[in-house]
C-alpha cells in the first residue's frame, strides 16, 4: 500500500499553540472570579479522626465555606476498578497526606489561612510501613476486608520436574522503590456550572469519561450531569488516570454554584499524587548447560499503599510478564500486593513491567555468566518467536520482534566492542548490559473498548471524534494520520473533536499504550460505516447498484465506469444530510484463568532491547551513561518522530529509575530533594526501529509509550555489574549502592 | 506601582511588593505563557527574559524590574511570524507535553545571542536548568542546534 499520512514527518497538530504559550493547562484556565480551593491534609499516616474544628478558620475574612466528608452527596469512596479511597476522609487517614477538609476562599491567602486554623483531633492507630508486616496474621487491619489487595497466580508445566533438570539454577531477590510520575504541570483546574447547568470540570487528565463516572457516583448524579473537558495536560505517565483534583472541584461547584480553582503545589503533587509500586522480587530460574530457559518461580510482594488504585493491575501485570519476553516451560509466579500506611501507589509508564524487567533481565546475565555465554546469545536462544507459546499459554501468531530488535543491538554492540578501550583512570570502569523487555498492548485478560465516529456535514465538513486524551505523547496526531490516510482527504482537512463527555464517547484511557491500537482501531471502524452509508447514499444519488460502487481516496468510484467518481463531501451535500460511521474496537482477549493465569491477556505485544555503555566512577559511586542503543519493535511507526519522541523521553525517565529516583512517602519532597535527569544526566541515545507488522493493528502499528522505558533500567543495570564486577539487586543504583558494590567487590 | 518595558512595550501596574514577577505575569497581566512548575527554582518552566538573561520568574520579587526589560514567550513570536527556534522546536519534535516549551524556548533565545554557534555541550549547559520529563531533551537539543549559523 502507498501510503501518505501514515510514516510520515509532519508536526503534530498540537504545537504551534504549545509554541506560542497560547496553550491553556490546568493553571491557565480563564474563569471569572473563582473561589479558591485548598486541601487541609492528614500530617499523620494512620489515625482515627477524633474530631475537627472549624469555628476559627470560618472566621477568617474571605472563606466561603470548608467541606468535610458530611458534604458528600453521593458515594465517599473511589478507584479505578477497588473504589476504597475516600475524596474527604470521614472517621479515619490512612497514609500522610490523606484529604480531610477542603476549603473556599475568596483569595489562595484566606484558603491557606483558614486551612492552617482548622482544628484535627486525630488518635494515632499503629502504622504498618512494610507489605510482610501488613500480611501478617495479626496485623492491624488498615481496610476492613484485609491488608491483601490480590493475589494472582501464573502457573504452567511443572516447575519442580524443571529445576530437576535445570543444570545451572540462579536465585536472587531484587527491590525497587516509590517513583514518581514528575509530570512537569502541577494538577490544576476550574469547575463551574455551564450552560445547561452541568457541573463541569476542566484539568488535566488521562481519562475524561473515567473521570464523569467518579464524579457522577461522589455528587449522587447522573451521568450527563457531569462534563469533563481535557485541558492541554502537562504529562501523565500514568499519574492521571485516577481522579486527583476532579472530585474536589466538582464538591465545591455544586454546593456553591459559582466557579472554582484549585492549583496543586509541586510539593502537593508529591504528597498526594499516585507513585510507582515498591515491588520486592525473589526471582529463581532454572537453564540447561545451552542455555535454554527451563523453569523459572517468581514470588512478587508488591506495596499498594493506604489505597487499590492500580495495584490490583500492577499485581496481575507483573505476574503475566514475569518470564520476560522468553520461553519458559515451566512457570510458577504468585504475585501480591498489600496495603500498608505508605503514600498509596497506582499506574506508572509500565505498570509493574519495569520492576519485572530488572529482575528478569538480572536473571539472564546471572545465568549467561554462570553458562559463559554471550548476553546476548542466551536472550536470543530464549525469545519468544511466531508459534511460542506464552506463559499463559497463549501461542504468538504474529508480530514477535524480540529477536529482530535484539540481532539489531548486537550489530551495534559487535562494532563497539572494537572501539573498547582502556581509559586512563583506573578508577573509572566502564560496562555495557543488555535489557529487553515484552509488554502486552491494552489492559490485562479484561474488556477494553474505544470507541469513535467519522462524520461529513452537507457544507463539506469531516470531523473526527474521539474520547481519547492527549497528554503529550501525540495520540491527536497520531490518530488524524490513521483517519486521514483511511478515508483519502488530507489530515488539516479533518477537524479534531476530542476528550470532551459532552461530545465525544468514551474511548477508555490514555494508558497501557493502548491508543494507537485500540482507538486507532475504532477509528477505522467508524471509517469502514462512513464509507458504506457514503456508498449507499451514492448509489441513490448515481442510480448505481451498490455492490458496483467502491471508495477510494475520499471519493466514491464505480467498478465498471471508469469515469463516475463522486467526492464524500459532494454526496453529503446533494444528500444534505450528516453522513455518519460509528466505530468501535475491543482486542480479542480472554479472562486468564483465576487459579492458573492461563489466558490471552493482550491480542498483541510490543518488544524491545536496549543496549546501555556506562562509566562507573569507584570512588564517587557516580554512573555516567553515556550512550543507549534503544531498539523497538513497534509494528508500525505512524509518525516516527513521536515512536522517536517516545524512545528518548522513556530513555530519560528509565535512567531516572534505574539510578536516582526515590520518594520517601511523608517526606517533604520537591525538586531539591527528588532528582530526575537533566540534560546533563541523559545519555546519547540511538533509538532503532523495527517495523514487524501486527496484522490486526491500524496499519500494523501496535504501541511504544511504555516498552520506551521499560529495557533502559535492566541495561544500565546489567552494565554496572560488567564495570565493577559486582551486581547491585535494589533500585536506585545511587551512589551509596554503587559505592557499596564496589566495597563489596574489593572485599570478595 | 512599577514601570517596566514588557515584550519590547513599557507597561505601569500596580503590584503588591511581596509578589513575584511570575505571579504578576500570570495572574494580572494574564500572560499565562510563562508555567508554573515548582515556584522554587528547581525546574525552570518559569523562565523569561530579564534584559536579556534568562532568570526564574518564580525568584524574582516583582518590583525588582522596575526599569528593566522583561520578555516573555508571548513576545517571541506569533503566529504569523514565527520565531525560528519556535519553528524549529515544532519540527524537531522538541515539543511533547510542552509545558517545560516557553521556559526552554526563552533559554535558547538567549543562548543564541549570546553564542550563535553553540556546540551540544553548550546547549546542553543552557537548558541544563530546564525539567522536562516526556522528551529527554534530545530533540530540543536537535532543534537548537539546527539554528547554528
Ligand atoms: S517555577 Fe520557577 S523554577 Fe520552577
Ligand atoms: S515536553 Fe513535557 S515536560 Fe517537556
Amino acid at each position: 500500500m502507498n501510503m501518505r499520512q501514515v510514516g510520515i514527518e509532519i508536526p503534530k497538530v498540537d504545537v504551534l499553540e504549545k509554541a506560542l504559550g497560547e496553550a491553556k493547562y490546568g493553571a491557565d484556565l480563564p474563569c471569572q472570579e473563582p473561589l479558591h480551593l485548598k486541601v487541609l491534609r492528614s500530617p499523620t499516616s494512620h489515625a482515627k479522626i477524633v474530631r475537627m474544628q472549624m469555628e476559627k478558620a470560618l472566621r477568617v475574612s474571605g472563606v466561603e465555606r470548608i467541606f468535610t466528608a458530611k458534604d458528600i452527596p453521593g458515594k465517599n469512596l473511589v478507584g479505578t476498578i477497588v473504589k476504597d479511597q475516600p475524596i474527604l476522609a470521614s472517621d479515619r487517614v490512612r497514609y500522610i497526606g490523606d484529604a480531610v477538609a477542603l476549603i473556599a476562599a475568596r483569595t489562595e491567602e484566606a484558603a491557606e489561612e483558614a486551612a492552617q486554623k482548622v482544628v484535627v483531633v486525630y488518635e494515632d492507630l499503629p502504622s504498618i510501613i512494610h507489605p510482610e508486616e501488613a500480611l501478617h496474621p495479626h496485623a492491624p487491619l488498615i481496610h476492613e476486608k484485609g491488608n491483601l489487595l490480590l493475589e494472582f497466580h501464573v502457573i504452567k508445566g511443572d516447575v519442580q520436574k524443571g529445576f530437576k533438570e535445570a543444570e545451572v539454577v540462579v536465585e536472587e531477590t531484587y527491590t525497587t522503590t516509590w517513583v514518581d510520575h514528575a509530570y512537569l504541570e502541577p494538577d490544576a483546574g476550574i469547575s463551574y456550572l455551564d450552560e445547561k447547568g452541568r457541573i463541569t470540570i476542566v484539568c488535566p487528565t488521562q481519562n475524561v469519561h473515567y473521570d464523569q463516572k467518579e464524579v457522577a457516583s461522589v455528587l449522587s448524579l447522573p451521568l450527563d450531569q457531569v462534563r469533563i473537558i481535557q485541558c492541554s495536560t502537562g504529562g501523565g505517565f500514568g499519574g492521571r488516570l485516577d481522579v486527583t483534583i476532579q472530585c474536589l472541584l466538582a464538591l465545591a461547584a455544586f454546593h456553591l454554584k459559582q466557579p472554582v480553582r484549585i492549583v496543586y503545589s509541586r510539593e502537593e503533587v508529591f504528597q498526594v499524587t499516585s507513585k510507582r509500586h515498591p515491588l520486592t522480587i525473589r526471582y529463581k530460574s532454572g537453564a540447561k548447560k545451552d542455555g535454554k530457559l527451563i523453569a523459572i518461580e517468581v514470588d512478587i510482594l508488591g506495596d499498594t499503599g493506604a489505597y487499590a488504585s492500580y495495584g490490583g493491575t500492577v499485581a496481575i501485570r507483573s505476574a503475566v510478564h514475569a518470564t520476560g519476553p522468553y520461553q519458559v516451560p515451566n512457570v510458577k509466579v504468585r504475585s501480591r500486593m498489600a496495603y500498608t500506611n505508605n503514600s498509596w501507589s497506582g499506574a506508572m509508564r509500565g505498570f509493574g513491567v519495569p520492576q519485572m524487567a530488572f529482575a528478569h533481565e538480572s536473571q539472564m546475565d546471572l545465568l549467561a555468566q554462570a553458562l559463559k555465554m554471550d548476553p546476548i546469545e542466551i536472550r536470543l536462544k530464549n525469545c519468544l518467536r511466531v508459534g511460542s507459546e506464552t506463559a499463559t499459554g497463549q501461542t504468538l501468531t504474529a508480530s514477535v520482534g524480540i529477536g529482530e530488535t535484539l540481532k539489531k543491538v548486537k550489530e551495534w554492540r559487535d562494532k563497539l566492542s572494537l572501539l573498547k578501550d582502556d581509559s586512563k583512570k583506573p578508577f573509572i570502569k566502564k560496562g555495557v548490559g543488555i535489557g529487553s523487555m515484552w509488554y502486552g498492548i491494552g489492559n490485562t485478560g479484561i474488556a477494553n473498548p474505544s470507541t469513535a465516529q467519522m462524520e461529513i456535514d452537507p457544507d463539506g465538513e469531516i470531523r473526527l471524534f474521539t474520547g481519547v486524551a492527549d497528554i503529550g505523547q501525540g495520540s491527536d496526531t497520531v490518530l488524524l494520520q490513521i483517519a486521514s490516510e483511511a478515508i483519502g482527504v488530507s489530515l488539516d482537512e479533518i477537524r479534531l473533536i476530542r476528550a470532551d463527555t459532552a461530545v465525544t464517547t468514551d474511548a477508555g484511557a490514555t494508558s497501557a499504550s493502548r491508543q494507537t491500537y485500540i482507538s486507532g482501531n475504532a477509528i477505522l471502524d467508524a471509517i469502514k460505516n462512513l464509507k458504506h452509508s457514503a456508498i449507499q447514499e451514492a448509489s441513490q444519488l448515481l442510480n448505481i447498484d451498490e455492490n458496483d460502487l467502491f471508495f477510494e481516496n475520499g471519493k466514491v468510484k464505480s467498478r465498471t465506469c471508469l469515469t463516475t467518481s463522486i467526492p464524500l463531501r459532494e454526496i453529503a451535500k446533494r444528500c444534505a444530510k450528516i453522513l455518519k460511521g460509528e466505530g468501535s474496537f475491543d482486542p480479542e482477549t480472554t479472562k486468564l484463568d483465576p487459579q492458573t493465569g492461563q489466558g490471552v491477556p493482550y491480542a498483541t505485544y510490543a518488544f524491545a532491547t536496549h543496549l546501555a555503555e556506562v562509566e562507573v566512577d569507584t570512588e564517587s559511586g557516580k554512573v555516567s551513561v553515556n550512550r543507549v542503543i534503544a531498539s523497538h519493535d513497534v509494528g508500525k511507526a505512524i509518525h516516527p518522530q513521536n515512536v522517536i519522541g517516545q524512545i528518548m523521553g522513556g530513555v530519560a525517565m528509565g535512567t531516572g529509575f534505574a539510578l536516582m529516583e526515590e520518594y520517601v512517602p511523608g517526606e517533604k519532597t520537591s525538586f531539591v530533594n527528588y532528582l530526575i535527569p537533566t540534560s546533563k544526566d541523559v545519555p546519547e541515545v540511538i533509538p532503532i526501529v523495527v517495523e514487524d507488522k501486527e496484522p490486526t493493528g491500524p496499519f500494523g502499528a501496535k504501541g511504544v509509550g511504555e516498552p520506551a522505558l521499560i529495557p533502559s533500567a535492566p541495561a544500565i543495570l546489567n552494565a554496572i555489574a560488567e564495570a565493577i564486577g559486582q551486581r547491585i539487586y535494589d533500585l536506585p543504583a545511587n551512589l551509596e549502592r554503587v559505592l557499596g558494590a564496589v566495597q563489596k567487590r574489593k572485599l570478595a | 506601582m512599577i514601570t517596566f518595558m514588557l515584550n519590547g512595550k513599557e507597561i505601569q501596574v500596580e503590584v503588591p511588593p511581596h509578589w513575584t514577577l511570575l505571579r504578576l505575569l500570570r495572574e494580572k497581566l494574564c500572560l499565562t505563557g510563562t508555567k508554573e512548575g515548582c515556584g522554587i527554582g528547581e525546574c525552570g518552566s518559569c523562565t523569561v527574559l530579564l534584559d536579556g538573561m534568562p532568570v526564574n520568574a518564580c525568584l524574582i520579587l516583582a518590583p525588582k524590574v522596575e526599569g528593566r526589560r522583561v520578555e516573555t514567550i508571548e513576545g517571541l513570536g506569533s503566529r504569523e511570524s514565527l520565531h525560528p527556534l519556535q519553528k524549529s522546536f515544532m519540527d524537531h519534535g522538541a515539543i511533547q507535553c510542552g509545558f517545560c516549551t516557553p521556559g526552554i524556548l526563552m533559554s535558547s533565545k538567549a543562548l543564541l545571542e549570546k553564542n550563535s554557534q553553540p556546540n551540544r555541550e553548550e546547549i546542553k549547559e543552557a537548558i541544563s536548568g530546564h525539567l522536562c520529563r516526556c522528551t529527554g531533551y534530545h530533540q530540543i537539543i536537535e532543534a537548537i542546534e539546527a539554528l547554528k549559523e
